[in-house]
């Protein structure tokens, strides 16, 4: 599963980083860091609570089987 | 219906059968602590878009009801423009502007670049400490008595002294400053608001003569300090900006915090339910202000645009109602049921707007809420509304609690 987020409708509402800390980091600014990510296994029931607590609809979720942890293409990457 | 009143007449793209003729907020401030749940009934009776000849003394406007097309709208500033839509600069002859809340994309960013770092969650998490130990003296000094005026009490003090810390202006200025609130947001008297924005400039302009001869760490001093396309501020943007956080941060977390503890009060099993479990409290505040909304705002539209039925022509204002949006049963079942449970509190609402005016101060307000919550639980007992008094709700401008007292049992041997 994969994370999209386009980065630039972000309004820094910052409710995905609120339901899901670990995965949605936000800049110094407090708008999101990140265009997107992989998500690892165990985390995608948060990574999908963390979409859908989004105001403004901007992140979106591409299921596709998720990479093996550890692959180094894990949270927080730009792609 | 009188063609001849300028303010009145229908314009010729608003089809017959999408006029409804009546005040939105004459009729929500009618309904009193009725008002949300009737709120919610419209989406049942109203076209998707209706338009309605006045609201309060301002002209027609196109009223959409749904979160959908009010997201639509909010997320297409250059359709939907936010300037020039409040009295204040107007009303004193001057043009100044409230940045950023009355600036349009792209400039809009450059303000709000200005603003955005004080107010992120990491900003936010700093200030706990502050804001606990300032509801926690309010409520120390009223718990004990087993009654309270919860305005003057506590909703009022609370967020100016929040405000007056924030900004690094003095403490002891607090009544000057919910007076002003008072009059300028809550008054219906063009000569009184006027009266009062002056003097609140007045102030703010001598605050920032003082901080310009002798710069702090405060608000006013960063603003001073900060740079818009390389060159500094100027007087009137620093006054805009100002006044701006006076209006946005003060009276919005006081009228909030009100029909909260009103909920609260007319509910002991869900006041009950958050005693027992603390944790729910930062649902229960996303509940609360998906259920209890209070900002209308208005846009401007900049070119002819079609929304479902609604043919909208350039200069058209259309009234972003956030209480319409978030008591749509498209998005939320049962709207009109307050539900801690519900989805968790992940269910987004539009009570903070949407697109690039979000509000800045949502963290800072979302923390105030969650404290007072919070410390108000564990320090006084099981509060209801007070007896021999009615609480009064208004739905002019910002809706809030115009009136609402508590009371509680105090234990004797303590
Ligand atoms: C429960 C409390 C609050 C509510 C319900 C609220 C609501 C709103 C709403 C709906 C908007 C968007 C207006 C629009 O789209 O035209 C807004 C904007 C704004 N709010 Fe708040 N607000 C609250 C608290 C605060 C606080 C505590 C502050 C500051 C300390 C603040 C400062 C602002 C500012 C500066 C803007 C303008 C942002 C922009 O235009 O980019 N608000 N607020
Ligand atoms: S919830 Fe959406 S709008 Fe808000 S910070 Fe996250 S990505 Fe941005």
């Amino acid at each position: 599963m994969k994370i999209i987020i386009d980065n630039k409708a972000c309004a820094g509402h910052a409710r995905c980083n609120e339901v899901a800390p670990g995965l949605y980091e936000l800049d110094d600014n407090g708008y999101i860091s990140t265009a997107g990510f992989d998500v690892e296994v165990g985390q995608q029931a948060l990574a999908r609570r963390g979409a859908r607590a989004c105001p403004e609809r901007v992140i979106h979720i591409v299921d596709e089987p998720a990479n093996p942890p550890g692959n180094g293409l894990n949270k927080g990457q730009k792609q | 219906m009188n063609t001849d009143s300028v303010t009145n007449a229908i314009p010729s793209n608003v089809p017959a059968h999408l006029v409804q003729d009546f005040d939105l907020w004459a009729a929500l401030t009618a309904q009193g602590e009725n008002a949300y749940a009737w709120a919610a009934k419209l989406h049942e009776s109203m076209p998707p878009i209706f338009w309605v000849p006045s609201l309060g003394f301002l002209p027609g406007t196109w009223i959409p009801r749904r979160s959908k097309d009010l997201r639509r709208i909010l997320q297409d500033p250059e359709t939907f423009s936010s300037a020039g839509l409040t009295p204040y600069p107007m009303l004193l002859g001057e043009s100044w502007r409230l940045a950023p809340l009355e600036v349009d994309p792209p400039v809009h960013a450059k303000y709000r670049a200005l603003l955005n770092p004080l107010f992120t969650p990491k900003k936010v998490n700093a200030l706990e400490e502050d804001i606990r130990q300032l509801a926690t003296q309010l409520i120390d000094d009223i718990a004990q008595t087993g009654r309270c005026d919860f305005n003057e009490d506590f909703a009022k003090p609370f967020p100016t002294l929040i405000f007056l810390k924030l900004m690094g202006w003095p403490l002891a200025d607090r009544p000057l400053f919910q007076h002003w609130t008072q009059t300028l947001i809550k008054s219906s008297d063009p000569q009184v608001v006027t009266d009062n924005a002056r003097e609140i400039t007045g102030w703010i302009r001598a605050r920032i003569a003082e901080c310009r001869a002798n710069p702090g760490d405060d608000f006013t001093s960063y603003l001073l300090a900060s740079q818009i396309d390389g060159r500094p501020l100027t007087d009137d943007e620093m006054l805009g900006i100002n006044f701006l956080i006076f209006i946005g941060g003060l009276d919005t977390v006081t009228s909030t915090i009100g029909l909260f503890f009103r909920h609260l009060a007319r509910n002991p099993e869900q006041q009950a339910q958050l005693r027992a479990d603390p944790s729910l409290i930062p649902d229960a505040v996303e509940e609360m202000l998906r259920s209890y909304s209070i900002v209308n705002m208005r846009r401007t539209v900049t070119r002819d645009v079609q929304i479902g039925e609604a043919t909208m022509k350039k200069g058209d204002i259309v009234l972003i109602s956030t209480e319409l949006a978030n008591l749509d049963p498209e998005v939320f079942d049962q709207p009109e049921k307050v539900d801690f449970l519900r989805s968790a509190g992940h269910a987004p609402h539009m009570a903070f707007s949407y697109g690039v005016h979000r509000c800045v101060g949502s963290h800072l307000a979302r923390r105030e809420l969650r404290i007072a919550l919070e410390l108000w639980l564990t320090k006084v007992p099981p509060f209801r509304i007070a007896t021999g008094t009615t609480p009064r709700f208004n739905a002019f401008g910002i809706f809030g609690m115009e009136e609402l007292h508590l009371e509680w049992d105090v234990e004797e041997t303590r």
